[in-house]
């Protein structure tokens, strides 16, 4: 600890010879100083509501079957300490050392969005093809994993410039895109919409923040115009899957099972009011009527047991969380960084709101979890490991 | 950073913080000022109500002798939800039910169909979605409980499917009474009068059976008892998560009535006699009615009809067709005649002119009146000589025809000077029988009790101005004989006058007079009892299911004979006269049926009316009875429609009714020394720990040996855990994730 300037760039030392770990950790230069803590305080209380959240949707239901009340609440906070872990793992590579491998991982997550569509590997829930049945019990979801080696491979592209460019060519984004699609066309083969949607919204964010031409923005939104009118000509959609995304727009429709969750969800938030019937006494949630509400509808649950209050307490801390995913990105070292954090913002933006509008019925029913709150592991593992991204571009910026 | 992410930076941040802004602008919006139909729907979802019938209350004699019990009957019951929620909604459930019960699955799918809109099953079941439906009422046989067994045994077979013992109507029959249109019948509640009710009531009476008809209607509120009401909390697949409340039915109250089942079941079988004899001598007897009165108290001790039926005809399945062919069949089987029909009473009714024409000064008790053998072409029954000039007395005990024609040529004289005057016509012989309850609602504790008719100048005018317009048009019908239209054109003409002939017929109760057996009973007490007429009362005390005495009920006091209790001592004189002296139109018969007028004093008036469009006679006998010099405690009423003379056909029938009450012939009195019991019945508790101190010796009390779910510690019907089908059902189908 002799250097008193300020390194322009933060080297990644795990082993720094002679040091006691207090001492590294106590390092001005070490990670740990330079952590952005409003960011992990609030990821951190989303946690904890998430548990209790979860707790309390599968309380009642695992009572009434004669289960240990708390199973669910267990496997949670299994996933989470899991989850931290990976967060960890994934903040203290320096992402410059992670771009280097980006392609090791790419590979990985195809291999494993493969892996679904093996017969007996692959599970079927609710009508969507995701899950690696892992035995006893475990399941995970590779589209989930997929969306960070998308941001990876995508920002390692678009960040590399050639000389004397300040933007990425429209071979850069051409090629960025390339990489895109076989992830995309294996989720859409599950097929999971919702996916597919925070893919859509990623990747444009992702492309549109890398300062390509705005000929490619204006492009790529005219694409997803023509896609969706096409999509609706030809009938690629499953019925199943049509009723879901339109059903937000038929409240009265409670009778078909999709608009029955919407509808019994609304209830449940609109019976909370202010304050909400407290924790563990909101009856739509403890008389089952919600379906779902531990997973894609927990919001429900705060909004029936924790009112107003809670539910925008929850919507706060998701927009800290995009705030100062934002303020990383704006502070990021280089374009690498920066655009890791752009696409786990626009990742976290789109889902977050994609799944509390749902819950709240102004958006179409996908069967997308709320980051850091639903009960899931992939959903929670993945969501940590880009939580752990963003600490890292973080660590390693000089403002 | 690359110069083009910059500002592309800051629309995606005004982007996110507008994402924000909706979720939460959208959170308040449904929370806060639209939060009330989603704090109702939620309600709703939660909570249902599990209705648990109240067994009836029990209808008992003045003894304690039931007429009306509950029998606990094995009903088998569908729960609809479960079976909705099978995968093929029951229909292999229902098969395999059908064949135990040796029905098809069809009826029981429309035995378990909710009524609605666009439901036009006629079995639909009217009760709530919740209820387990009956849809089988099994015997106590010992096939029947195998059937039951069957069920019962093979649950996973038979999901939703229970056979419970249920509390339904029993009628014991205690010495053979019947009362049949007496105690009425109770059937579910029809959607008129469920509409009556609050929306909660509604939900909670929706499966209950209310009182349609007699006693089960006018003491309804007491015999209906309380429905137990489980409070659930439910889940969204309709599983039960925890009783929030939970209120035990609780049994009807007892009726404790003034009839006598011994005297009701004599009476019932003095009518049948009486008919079968009149029969025998060439008359038509359709019917026969029979009314006897406590004078003192105004207590209904009996009535009877003939002919009648079966108690339990109403909570049979009773078919349209054979409904309309009771209905109609002759004599009227389905309608009390004692006190929901109201005929001419003949001579009877002559206690009323009597009293009238006294009243109203047109007579004299101190004076003597002529009784010539014509007056005005009408001449004395059966052709009597005159009699010259005669007493009010001697008129009744001989009964005089003329001797009340002519007095009521000069009643309706004196009204037409004080016409002419333009003075209210006295009208005392319509007044008199205003007072006696006549031509108005005799105020039993029964519905639907006939009013008669009595007609004076007002209502003759007023039923001509409603009715001239056919007699008109029938003056001009081509197709009428000529002596029809010459009739029909009077009418149409003069109809509304009140002429001379209208009184005179009226003194002798004829014509346009009609009064029912019970009005005519009612008057003839309160002659016997000094003045009260009574509003008679089927129903003396209302007991709680444990014997506690709850109210006891009295016959109410509508108003006192307007005459001096000498002339009412007279005419009871006049009356003892009929039956005890040799000239009285009674006397022949009672003397030769030996009847021991020196234990029991008898009074009464016979009376012979002709009936229209007949050329056969109503034999009317009206009595009363008391030990000898004592005051009297019981009048008779009988009435054998088409059924010769009264002193041929029904007074015979008084005789009877006396020797069941006095016990004059060798058997044993119904009421010893003519007293009724004063004191209530034991029981309940009471009759329980009495007939348990008495003999327990004996396995088995007399009232312990039906079976009487209505027994007062466990009312309970249902069984004590939840209703089949609304079980806890494990949840692990909702712990799956949506993709």
């Amino acid at each position: 600890v002799t250097e008193l300037s300020t390194p322009r760039l933060a080297p990644i030392r795990l082993r720094q010879g002679g040091q006691s770990l207090r001492e590294r950790a106590m390092d001005r230069e070490s990670p740990l100083r330079r952590l952005d803590w409003v960011l992990v305080a609030s990821v951190a209380s989303l946690c904890v509501l998430g548990c209790a959240l979860v707790y309390a949707a599968t309380k009642p239901i695992l009572l009434n079957s004669g289960l240990s009340p708390t199973s669910y609440l267990k496997k949670d906070v299994l996933n989470l300490v899991i989850g931290v872990g990976l967060a960890v793992l994934a903040s203290l590579v320096d992402y410059r050392t992670l771009r280097a491998y980006t392609p090791v991982l790419y590979v990985a997550s195809i291999l494993g969005l493969l892996a679904v569509l093996v017969p007996h590997v692959g599970v079927t829930v609710n009508g969507a093809h995701s899950w690696i049945n892992l035995g006893g019990g475990f399941e995970i979801q590779p589209a989930e994993f997929a969306k960070i080696a998308v941001i990876l491979g995508m920002a390692m592209l678009l960040s590399e410039r050639r000389e004397g460019l300040t933007a990425p060519t429209s071979r850069d984004a051409v090629l960025s895109l390339a990489i895109c699609l076989p992830p995309v066309l294996l989720i859409l083969a599950q097929p999971d919409v919702g996916s597919i949607m925070v893919f859509a919204f990623l990747v444009f964010g992702v492309l549109s923040l890398s300062g390509v031409s705005l000929r490619w923005v204006g492009g790529m939104l005219a694409v997803a115009v023509v896609g969706v009118v096409v999509i609706a000509h030809l009938h690629l959609l499953k019925q199943y899957q049509i009723d879901r995304l339109t059903s937000f727009t038929r409240p009265g429709a409670a009778s078909q099972s999709s608009g029955y969750n919407a509808n019994e969800a609304r209830i449940a938030i609109g019976h909370g009011g202010l304050f909400g019937q407290g924790l563990f006494h909101g009856s739509q949630v403890n008389g089952g009527f919600v379906p779902f509400d531990y997973t894609d509808f927990v919001f429900s649950v705060a909004g029936e047991e924790l009112g107003l209050a809670g539910g925008a307490l929850l919507v706060l801390l998701a927009g800290i969380v995009l705030w100062r995913g934002l303020r990383i990105a704006r502070r990021a070292e280089d374009a690498f960084g920066m655009l890791v954090a752009v696409g786990v913002v626009c990742w976290f933006g789109f889902q977050i709101f994609e799944n509390i509008g749902m819950n709240l019925g102004i958006m179409p029913i996908t069967g997308l979890p709320l980051p850091f709150v639903s009960y899931g592991g992939s959903s929670m593992f993945a969501s940590m490991v880009a939580v752990g991204l963003l600490l890292n571009v973080h660590m390693r910026s000089s403002r | 950073l690359t110069n083009g992410s910059r500002p592309r930076l800051v629309v995606l941040s005004v982007l996110v913080i507008s994402l924000v802004g909706t979720l939460l602008g959208r959170l308040w919006y449904l929370q806060v000022p639209h939060a009330a139909p989603y704090r109702v729907a939620a309600s709703e979802n939660q909570v249902r109500d599990i209705v648990t019938q109240a067994p009836r209350g029990e209808v008992v004699d003045d003894m304690g002798r039931p007429l009306i019990n509950n029998k606990t009957a094995l009903v088998v019951t569908v729960n609809r939800i479960t079976l909705d929620n099978l995968s093929d909604q029951g229909k292999a459930v229902l098969h395999r039910l059908a064949k135990v019960l040796h029905t098809s699955a069809k009826t029981l799918r429309s035995q378990i169909t909710l009524c609605g809109p666009g439901v036009h099953d006629p079995n639909c079941y009217g009760g709530s979605p919740y209820q387990p439906i009956p849809v089988a009422q099994l015997k106590p046989t010992l096939a029947a409980t195998r059937q039951a067994l069957q069920i019962l045994e093979m649950k996973e077979n038979f999901p939703g499917v229970t056979a419970r013992l249920t509390a339904v109507r029993n009628y014991p029959k205690p010495d053979h009474a019947l009362a049949s249109s007496i105690l009425g019948f109770a059937s579910p509640i029809s959607p008129k009068q469920l509409k009556r009710l609050s929306q909660q009531q509604q939900q909670i009476e929706a499966s209950a059976d209310t009182g349609k008809a007699g006693l089960e209607a006018s003491y309804e509120r007491y015999l209906h008892g309380t429905p137990g009401v489980k409070q659930v909390a439910v889940n969204s697949s309709n599983a039960v998560t925890r009783v929030i409340k939970n209120t035990r039915p609780k049994t009807g109250d007892t009726v404790v009535t003034n009839l006598d089942a011994k005297a009701q079941a004599s009476l019932e079988q003095d009518l049948h006699s009486a008919v079968l004899a009149a029969r025998g001598n060439g008359h038509t007897a359709d019917f026969a009615a029979g009314v006897v009165l406590n004078v003192r108290t105004g207590g209904v001790v009996a009535m009877a009809n003939y002919p009648n039926y079966e108690p339990d005809l109403f909570s049979k399945t009773l078919t349209k067709k054979h409904y309309k062919s009771l209905a109609h069949a002759e004599g009227y089987p389905l309608l009390d005649k004692t006190y929901q029909n109201a005929q001419a009473p003949g001579s009877t009714f002559k206690l009323i002119s009597s009293l009238g024409l006294i009243h109203d000064g047109t007579g004299s008790i101190d004076q003597a009146y002529d009784c010539p053998s014509t007056f005005q072409n009408r001449h004395n029954f059966d052709g009597e000589n005159g009699k010259g000039y005669i007493s009010f007395q001697k008129a009744l005990i001989i009964s005089c025809d003329t001797f009340f024609f002519k007095l009521g040529f000069q009643d309706w004289q004196r009204d037409n000077s004080l016409i002419n005057q333009h003075k209210k016509p006295v009208q005392g012989v319509q007044a008199m029988a205003r007072d006696l309850g006549m031509g108005g609602n005799p105020g039993i504790d029964l519905p639907g009790a006939a009013t008669g008719h009595i007609a004076d100048r007002k209502n003759t005018r007023l039923d001509w101005e409603q009715i001239k317009a056919n007699y008109c048009k029938g003056a001009k019908n081509p197709s009428f004989s000529s002596q029809h239209r010459l009739d029909d054109a009077n009418y149409c003409k003069y109809g509304y006058i009140f002429e001379p002939g209208d009184q005179e017929n009226e003194d002798l109760g004829q014509g346009t007079v009609t009064v029912s057996p019970l009005q005519l009973a009612v008057a003839y007490s309160a002659l016997a009892n000094g003045g009260k007429v009574f509003e008679p009362r089927v129903a003396k005390a209302i007991v709680s299911p444990r014997g506690r005495l709850i109210k006891r009920i009295k016959a109410p006091i509508r108003d006192h004979i307007p005459v001096p209790q000498s002339v009412l001592d007279y005419i009871r004189t006049a009356m003892y006269g009929v039956v005890n002296d040799t000239d009285g139109t009674a006397n022949g018969l009672y003397k030769s049926a030996n009847f021991p007028l020196n234990k029991v004093l008898v009074g009464g008036k016979t009376g012979t009316a002709e009936l229209p469009n007949s050329s056969q006679d109503g034999s009317w006998f009206a009595s009363f009875a008391g030990p000898v010099g004592g005051k009297p405690q019981y009048v008779t009423v009988i009435e054998v429609n088409k059924g010769d003379q009264g002193a041929i056909t029904a007074a015979p029938t008084s005789i009877k009714v006396w020797d069941a009450l006095y016990g004059l012939q060798g058997d044993k009195a119904i009421f010893p020394n003519g007293q009724p019991p004063t004191k209530l019945p034991k029981l309940g508790i009471a009759a329980v720990k009495a007939t348990s101190t008495k003999r327990h010796h004996h396995a088995k009390s007399n009232r312990g040996s039906s079976p009487t779910p209505s027994s007062p510690s466990s009312p309970s019907t249902g069984a004590a855990g939840l209703p089949p089908g609304l079980v806890v059902r494990p949840g692990t189908a909702l712990l799956r994730g949506l993709s």
